[in-house]
């Protein structure tokens, strides 16, 4: 074949001809050299073959008893960080991830603030699908706020199909548990990260960020707000000034009515005492908008019956004549939610008709329309501290009655506008 | 004469020694081949098409899974097409580093390879037991550097992803030192092995000029005696500055593809060994640090190709500017080695085309984009 | 058996029970045992290969099934009689059924010859060798019903590949087996056994070699090509790697058994793996002395017998327990070479196989007969015979030379047979070459 026509010039290097013999008579040492090659294996097999220069020996490793060492790069499904200290979301939504994802599996939306509607540097749903994901990497590349990072748990089988759909509160995991499978990779970011972090904690209102299953954190953040707008409230004369204010322009801008709610909560919390455990801190919140946080996503539709009726409240507060046209849902709404309410919490169910009864009659007895909600959300925050054994079950009974206490509200007054 | 019937016989797309979902539609006179057409397609996945509504980046992972076993070297053919494309510079140890994976690449890719021809041959697992075993080593180093094993996605425009971690280099060295002697123990076990001998020589024979007209490349090409090697043919990456031979066969049947890989396996160790030489003093770093990710090369086409394990891999892309490639076209030497099977069974025995098929090394993924 | 039943119930414990009596009750004892010893060493046997060729490849075999995985083969039954029996539409149901039966049925049979210990023997046929060879060519047979009752490509094949190669490799196996047969004068399994007494030389050879049950046949040069050529043929009777063609997974799926599932399958499993047991038993009896061992025969020889009815009746089990052991080790040692082999080596190609048998093997085992029936000429033969040239050597002398003859016909065969099977293959590669070019 070198003779050929095929001559090809090789720089660096020669061609070699593989050495073959197919005219040699054989006697069968090539089978007992094999053989010989495969009885070495058996009798090493009794040994462990454990390292990168060793070519006999077993090589099995027994799996669910011994384990082998994960590298640090080494990276299976994509998971979400927050801040062992503050409790807070690396995830700013800034969707460069769900833009990279080859098999576009990441799916999220933003934080709006409630008061404003605009939206904050914070993530308010995060999906991924890890049954489609190809565990690729790059989402945690292209991370601007190394937020999301790669898991190295690998047993993620599951026999419901439902289960790889994967939400923010199974993505959070804490920089702790990443620092710890990956410290090398998490020390070269670990600075600018949470330089980065600190920056978008103070451009998050309320609890907004908070990893959702922190709820000691989230208290402790409801309880220090409070306390803050106590103070503000104690420093501004204008607060309480601006109480009969709307009642004749009926001009409550939304900072106002946020210092507001908050000095409710203030007056609640000095009541409850300082020491709020999350029991008592999460019926503390009549308002709609710290309920809505606080909810597990689970019952969203409630947490938006409550965003909206609270909007709703809003503007009836604002005092806009016209009925508004969503409170065919937010009634509904309202219905739906109690049907999904364990039955087990009477006790709050009961507080929320209370409250609903007690908005209604304030708001009967008074024409404007803004001290309703003072004792709607008084006789709310109280009712469920008189059942204190149905507390976890009760936030959400707590924001039912704030639903109900503003759809009352709400009808009451568009009834004085018609 | 005793008149004989000819039979039809459908070997696959389930069949255990298809390598995947692949069909052959046998016609047999007895044991004897009178007829063979490949069929193949039942693992299409749009892979081009894909690839045309991704952006370049995106692709990546992609090509991984084109010939899974070899993913590094598909990174490589395609990170090679788009730097061309869009003019981006490599850094010097980041070209070291990607030969580096390639030649490992290549090894792996042997080593099972010449494990699963044994295995078709009717070996109960054990060449290929050993192949794997090599191939996990090779694996773990992967998993240091990029993360993954398999679906490696480790290089990317202008160099690779992260640079190699300190363990990385002492646990190469400590492989390359075992390497000679699992090369040997391979050969060991099966090169003068009768019942191989008698399975593997003469046997679907390529001759040299068969071959040309077919387009194959690769060790199956090296197999029937012509030396062509894209890294000699055409030196890419920095291939132009390590020594290393190109073996080739002397009558292009099973066994000289077999002894091809063999040596291939030492060549590729010879230039890993050179590497780990350069390594210390190549310049830049891993990635070229101007190089975006998210390209948007200028209107143009490129082709780049490389010797990939199976043979000469290409990738072809047009850019009409924007962020995704307007035609992404893969050369994939696995189907194009597939296509002589007929011409290479043809007058062999029902066992000998398994044999075949398994000396050609193929993967579907590859064959069926 | 009935040597110790009658011992013990005429004997030990006075009830005086007739003959037939007692001869019922030993069958019966004996068929019970054979028929749970059987599929029990199946059992073992896929445990213990799957154990073994797990460390040939540095894996370690499955461990997990109770204690180092031993209940695995009991779990794998369970799964084998839970699954769906599934019969192809267009089978030839009858047939397909009973195709498993036909195959199943005489590998039990063939325990009936198998001695396991001194005097344990289901029974001493004096033809029992032939029985066994006879009876085991009976389930090709059954792999032919298989293959054709199943209508699938594939499995007729697989049939076909069987057939002819059960049929062509029984031709050396008993041609080997002949060579031993025509030294020992017997076709009795147990003769064989017995002629294999003294200590590497047999103690008919060469009578005051001390009897420590070693004089196997595998020492003499005879004895040692036709095991060699033994074992492969039982290796190919067996369907062993390099020979398990008819179900060459890699190229014809699974052979006859394609379009089987749940117990018919297990079925198949089963015969194949109770004549390996039985090939490798044989293997051991015939040419490593079966249970022969040091102290068997003197404990035997302590025990009840028909020659010392009035010994000692813990002698015979000892004797047994001993025999059973030595018999045992040998035959799993012989499996373990099996599956050895399995590990090492691919397999050959059916026309390979078919000329290896016919041009190869067979050539050996004929001279291999030659150099046997010299063996029994020097060692025995006397003028009477025409035997002139060992008149007046002494039995060591005559030994010696029978050793040194048949070596060297043996090894000359050997190595003129391999130099002549390499030129046949080349040259019909060659005409392959020529063929094939011809049709391009």
């Amino acid at each position: 074949m070198t003779a050929s026509p095929f001559e090809i010039e090789i720089p660096r290097g020669r061609v070699i001809e593989v050495q073959r013999d197919d005219t040699r008579v054989r006697r069968g040492g090539g089978l007992l050299r094999g053989m010989a090659v495969v009885w070495k294996h058996w009798k090493e097999s009794f040994k462990l073959n454990r390292s990168y220069s060793q070519i006999h020996g077993t090589f099995t490793i027994e799996y669910p008893e011994e384990r082998p060492r994960i590298p640090e790069a080494y990276r299976n499904m994509p998971i979400l960080l927050y801040d062992d200290e503050t409790g807070h979301e690396l995830c700013t939504s800034c969707f460069q991830c769900e833009r990279i994802c080859p098999p576009q599996v990441i799916h999220m939306t933003q934080a709006k603030d409630p008061a404003t509607g605009k939206p904050v540097p914070a993530v308010a749903e995060f999906i991924i699908e890890y049954d489609a994901c190809m565990s690729c990497g790059f989402c945690a590349e292209v991370c601007p706020f190394d937020a999301i990072k790669m898991d190295h748990e690998f047993e993620l089988s599951t026999d419901d199909h439902t289960q790889l759909t994967v939400h923010k509160e199974q993505l959070l995991r804490p920089i702790s548990y990443y620092a710890k499978i990956a410290p090398t990779m998490w020390a070269e970011v670990r600075e600018s990260a949470l330089k980065k972090l600190q920056g978008n904690i103070r451009r998050r209102p309320d609890v907004i960020g908070l990893a959702p299953q922190l709820t000691e954190k989230i208290a402790a953040r409801r309880a220090e707000l409070a306390a803050q707008a106590a103070q503000a409230a104690a420093a501004a004369p204008v607060a309480p000034a601006a109480a009969p204010a709307p009642a004749e322009g009926r001009k409550l801008t939304p900072e106002e009515k946020a210092a507001k709610l908050a000095a409710i909560r203030a007056a609640k919390a000095a009541q409850a005492g300082e020491s709020a455990t999350p029991a008592e801190a999460a019926p503390a919140t009549p308002s709609p908008t710290p309920a809505g946080e606080a909810a597990p996503p689970a019952d969203k539709a409630a947490k938006l019956a409550a965003i909206r009726a609270a909007n709703a409240a809003k503007k009836a507060a604002a005092g806009e004549a016209p009925a508004t046209p969503p409170a065919a849902p937010d009634a509904s709404a309202a219905e739906t939610t109690p049907s999904a309410a364990p039955p087990s919490d009477k006790a709050a169910r009961l507080a929320a008709i209370r409250a609903a009864n007690a908005a209604k009659k304030a708001a009967a007895g008074e024409a404007p329309a803004t001290p309703p909600a003072t004792p709607a959300g008084g006789t709310a925050a109280d009712a469920p501290a008189d059942a204190p054994p149905a507390a976890p079950p009760s936030d959400k009974a707590a924001r039912l009655a704030a639903i109900r206490a503003a759809n009352a509200a709400k009808k009451q007054q568009s009834g004085d506008g018609s | 004469m005793l008149q004989t019937q000819e039979l039809q016989v459908n070997i696959g797309p389930q069949h255990p020694s298809t390598h995947g979902v692949f069909r052959m539609l046998v016609t047999v006179d007895g044991e004897t081949v009178v007829d063979l057409k490949p069929v193949f397609g039942y693992l299409h996945r749009n892979h081009e098409q894909i690839a045309e509504a991704n952006s370049y980046l995106q692709n990546m992972p992609y090509t991984d899974r084109l010939d899974y076993f070899n993913s590094m070297a598909n990174n490589h053919a395609y990170a090679m097409a788009v730097e061309r494309l869009a003019g981006i510079e490599v850094p010097e140890r980041a070209e070291y580093i990607r030969v580096l994976m390639v030649e490992l690449t290549r090894i792996l890719n042997h080593a099972s390879a010449v494990g699963f021809m044994i295995n078709d041959m009717g070996a109960w697992q054990t060449p290929l037991a050993f192949g794997m075993r090599e191939r996990e080593k090779i694996l773990d180093l992967f998993e240091m550097a990029s993360g993954a094993r398999l679906m490696c996605n480790y290089f990317r425009f202008g160099g690779v992803v992260r640079d190699l971690p300190p363990e990385f280099i002492p646990n190469l060295r400590e492989l390359l030192r075992a390497l000679p002697a699992y090369i040997d123990e391979l050969e060991r076990l099966l090169r003068d092995n009768e019942i191989l001998l008698q399975r593997a020589i003469g046997i679907g024979i390529l001759p040299p000029e068969v071959a040309l007209s077919y387009g194959v490349s690769g060790p199956v090409l090296r197999g029937s005696g012509i030396p062509y090697d894209v890294r000699k043919a055409e030196p890419y990456s920095v291939y132009d500055r390590f020594d290393f031979d190109v073996p080739v066969g002397k009558v292009g049947d099973v066994y000289d593809r077999f002894l091809v890989r063999i040596e291939e396996m030492r060549q590729s160790k010879r230039i890993i060994e050179q590497v780990l030489e350069q390594l210390p003093d190549a310049k830049g770093g891993h990635i070229n640090p101007k190089a975006r990710q998210n390209v948007r090369p200028p209107v143009g086409d490129a082709y780049a190709r490389i010797e990939s394990p199976k043979g000469e891999l290409g990738f072809y892309l047009v850019s009409d500017g924007s962020t995704r490639p307007y035609r992404y076209k893969v050369r994939a030497p696995s189907f194009i080695n597939l296509t002589p099977l007929a011409d290479m069974c043809r007058g062999y025995k029902v066992a000998d085309i398994v044999v075949i098929l398994g000396s050609i090394d193929i993967v579907m993924g590859e064959v069926d984009r | 058996m009935y040597d110790m039943l009658a011992a013990l119930i005429n004997g030990a414990l006075g009830w005086g029970w007739p003959e037939w009596a007692l001869n019922l009750l030993s069958y019966i004892l004996i068929v019970t045992i054979v028929l749970v010893v059987a599929p029990l060493q199946m059992l073992f046997f896929t445990y213990y290969e799957r154990r073994v060729i797990a460390r040939m490849q540095d894996r370690v075999g499955p461990n997990r099934v109770g204690p180092e995985g031993i209940w695995q083969p009991i779990a794998d039954g369970v799964k084998m009689f839970t699954k769906e029996d599934i019969v192809p539409q267009a089978a030839d149901r009858i047939v397909h059924f009973l195709a498993p039966c036909v195959v199943v049925a005489p590998t039990v049979l063939m325990f009936a010859v198998v001695p396991w210990g001194p005097g344990m023997v289901p029974v001493d046929l004096p033809t029992g060798l032939l029985f066994f060879f006879a009876i085991s060519s009976i389930s090709a047979v059954g792999l032919m019903m298989a293959g054709w009752a199943s209508n699938n490509k594939f499995s007729l094949l697989g049939a076909m590949r069987a057939v002819a190669q059960m049929v062509s490799y029984e031709i050396p196996a008993v041609l080997s087996l002949i060579a031993i047969v025509m030294i020992v004068g017997s076709l009795s399994i147990n003769e064989i056994i017995a002629y294999q007494t003294g200590l590497i030389i047999s103690n008919r050879d060469l009578p005051g070699i001390p009897d420590l049950g070693l004089g196997w046949f595998v020492f003499t040069p005879v004895g040692f090509v036709a095991f060699i050529a033994f074992f492969i043929a039982a290796l190919a009777e067996g369907e062993r790697t390099p020979f398990d063609i008819p179900e060459a997974d890699s190229e014809i799926v699974a052979g006859y058994m394609t379009e089987y599932s749940g117990m018919k399958f297990g079925l198949f499993y089963l015969a194949q793996y109770v004549l390996n047991f039985l090939l490798c038993a044989i293997t051991a009896i015939i040419f490593f002395g079966g249970w022969q061992g040091p102290g068997v025969g003197w404990l035997y020889a302590q025990g009840i017998t028909p020659d010392n009815p009035n010994g000692n009746g813990l002698f015979n089990v000892l004797a047994g327990v001993l025999g059973v052991f030595y018999f045992l080790l040998k035959t799993y040692i012989f499996f373990f070479v099996m599956v050895w082999l399995r590990g090492a080596f691919p397999r050959l190609r059916i026309d390979q196989l078919m000329d290896f048998g016919w041009k190869f093997l067979i050539p050996l085992t004929l001279a291999n007969l030659f150099s046997a029936a010299l063996w029994v000429a020097f060692t025995r033969w006397g003028p009477a015979e025409g035997m002139l040239i060992t008149v007046g050597w002494s039995p060591v002398l005559r030994w010696l030379a029978a050793f040194v003859v048949t070596l060297a016909i043996n090894l000359g065969v050997y190595l003129w047979l391999t130099r002549v099977y390499a030129a046949s293959q080349a040259e019909r590669r060659r005409a392959e070459l020529e063929e094939l070019s011809a049709a391009a």
